[in-house]
């Protein structure tokens, strides 16, 4: 293992690279690990250079971020196949909302093979980072290390690299009225986020062509072992699965999950689709669905749950969240946050087809298993015990 | 467009130019974009006798002594931010001026406070040295460092040197950890 230093430099060795930040956590401020392709003056091309959580994949998967949980993100970078004229690929550490500083963490670490960049941060007062640049010199790669930044956070940091970032979204009021989403300028890459709370629980997003692309949603949990108890031996792990009733316009029902192997389909009817189950815990950014959003108006309505197939129901330990993420349109995010109640599933979201908008509501409602949340619901499946 | 010379490349000045006689040493590297304390760069110039060490104190040309005892070696000044285009701090050399028994010009830059500021050459972007004819305004040579540089708090950038009766300049690009005092050191200051 060679370990670099800010400053510090190193040739990269051919061939597609794997790079793992590993940012930890900061208590009460979420850390958005980014990266960016910019050309020789150090600006990006245009807005689409920008490899973040609502644009995963950049330059035709020249660069990918490829998951992220428990204070570490990856992403894949294929360098023969960055355009030309990209002349460096810069990695990013951002604290949304500023709600922190990169000095309550002690260092951060940027790993590529056995090169390992070390960012010292305690004293530091930024809340946006240069980790490190993989660039282009003398026809091969080579990566160095910064760990320069900014206290102005990702919008100073955008700025300095070229990109122009939307208006975040409003701080929503206390209303019982839906709060459409704020319409992004086409030109810009919308990075606000949107938390559904029990307050303002429900946000429209819209498309004038009712085409939403490939709508992905992300179920993500403390995945940690839990002590069972003080004195307990025993600790397991939460095993928690994501699935979703789904209602075409046409009336056809079916339910998309892991239970009974109903995995669903993309480019066929339901146009929900379950990827794979991990039951290892070596997928460590949790459970996706995929929903077929240029297909949106043959959907009518979709029930995005999750249910703790084994172990003690603790929604307080497991912490979960799922994320809804749109092309284009801000994160949506729903915590299951109704804490102390045993029962083992929780409805977590819907998503309903209103006139064309996609109207994402906040449900968190829990429920002793699928028929009691179904009739809670009112959809009349025919229920029967099943198992993996 | 003027000759660029990778690390340990040398080139005779008097070749490449016959007719330089005054030359400007421009030293440059851009002003830090990002938040937190400017990068200050000083460049210190050493007149080196055969032996590797100045001669005495008066062949240390830095920012509080702008001028060799010589007088063949001036230093323009100090700039504390790097900002502008083009050199953010140079030296002047009249050639001929120089004692005979000045063998060397070592041309060095240091980071001012770098480890109380926690800061290194790797954080200093587009760092070099060129060489322009006085006289004409023509650039004979330059070395960009930007490659050649990691985790030092002192560079040797170039050196400008005799070799069987004429001028040559090398890209040296060799730290150093220790800052101006252990360059000093290195050459026979005693501080």
């Amino acid at each position: 293992m060679t370990v670099l230093s800010p400053g510090a430099n190193a040739p990269l060795p051919s061939g597609d690279l794997t790079v793992l930040i590993r940012h930890g956590m900061i208590p009460g401020a979420e850390i958005d690990v980014s990266t960016f392709l910019v050309t020789g003056t150090g600006k990006v091309r245009s807005d689409a250079d920008m490899c973040f959580y609502g644009q995963p994949s950049v330059a035709g998967g020249a660069v990918a971020l490829a998951g992220a949980s428990g204070g570490e993100t990856r992403f894949t970078v294929a360098p023969s196949r960055i355009p030309a004229g990209v002349e460096r690929v810069i990695f990013t550490a951002t604290i949304h909302e500023n709600r922190g500083t990169f000095g309550q963490l002690s260092e951060m670490e940027v790993q590529v093979g056995v090169l390992t960049g070390k960012i010292p941060c305690s004293g530091r007062t930024e809340t946006a980072l240069i980790l490190a640049e993989v660039y282009r010199r003398n026809g091969s790669w080579k990566i160095r290390v910064v760990g320069q930044g900014f206290n102005g956070g990702l919008a100073a940091l955008a700025t300095h690299l070229g990109v122009e970032i939307a208006e975040p979204a409003p701080t929503p009021a206390p209303s019982p009225s839906p709060a459409p989403a704020p319409a992004a300028p086409p030109s810009t890459v919308n990075l606000s986020k949107v938390s559904l709370t029990k307050q303002n629980s429900t946000v429209n997003l819209q498309k004038d062509d009712g085409r939403f692309g490939k709508i992905r949603v992300n179920l993500n949990w403390n995945q940690k072992a839990q002590k069972t108890g003080l004195f307990s031996f025993g600790s397991s792990n939460i095993d928690l699965d994501l699935g979703a009733f789904v209602e075409m316009r046409n009336g056809n029902r079916s339910v998309v999950q892991a239970l009974g192997n109903a995995f669903g389909g993309f480019g066929t009817p339901p146009f929900v689709k379950l990827l794979g189950d991990d039951r290892t815990g070596a997928v460590t950014d949790g459970e996706w669905l995929e929903i077929n959003g240029d297909k949106w108006a043959d959907i009518d309505r979709i029930l995005i749950y999750a249910f703790i197939y084994e172990g003690v129901p603790n929604w307080q330990q497991t912490d979960g969240v799922v994320k809804i993420i749109v092309p284009g349109q801000p994160e949506v995010e729903v915590r299951m946050n109704e804490f102390g109640d045993k029962r083992g599933m929780c409805a977590v979201a819907s998503l309903e087809n209103s006139n064309g908008q996609v109207r994402v509501s906040r449900e968190v409602t829990f429920h002793k298993g699928h028929k009691e949340m179904d009739s809670s619901y009112g959809w009349g499946f025919r229920w029967t015990a099943g198992s993996k | 467009m003027a000759l660029s010379l990778s690390k340990g490349q040398n080139l005779s000045l008097s070749k490449t130019d016959p007719g330089l006689k005054n030359i400007l040493i421009g030293l440059g590297w851009d002003a830090r974009a990002t938040d937190g304390q400017d990068f200050d760069l000083d460049a210190s110039v050493f007149l080196l006798a055969e032996s590797g060490k100045v001669r005495s104190d008066a062949d240390f040309i830095f920012y509080n002594q702008l001028q060799s005892g010589c007088g063949s070696v001036v230093h323009t000044g100090d700039n504390r931010t790097g900002e502008g285009d083009g050199d953010d701090e140079s030296v002047k050399v009249d050639l001929a001026m120089v004692p005979t028994d000045v063998q060397r010009i070592a041309i060095t830059v240091t980071i001012d406070k770098a480890e109380e500021k926690r800061q290194s050459f790797g954080q200093v972007s587009n760092a070099f040295i060129r060489i322009v004819n006085e006289a004409t305004g023509a650039e004979v040579v330059r070395y960009d460092l930007s490659e050649d540089y990691s985790t030092e708090t002192a560079m040797v950038f170039g050196e400008v040197y005799r070799h069987n009766g004429e001028w040559k300049f090398k890209a040296i690009g060799q730290g150093y950890a220790g800052g101006l005092k252990a360059m000093c050191h290195q050459y026979g200051i005693n501080i």
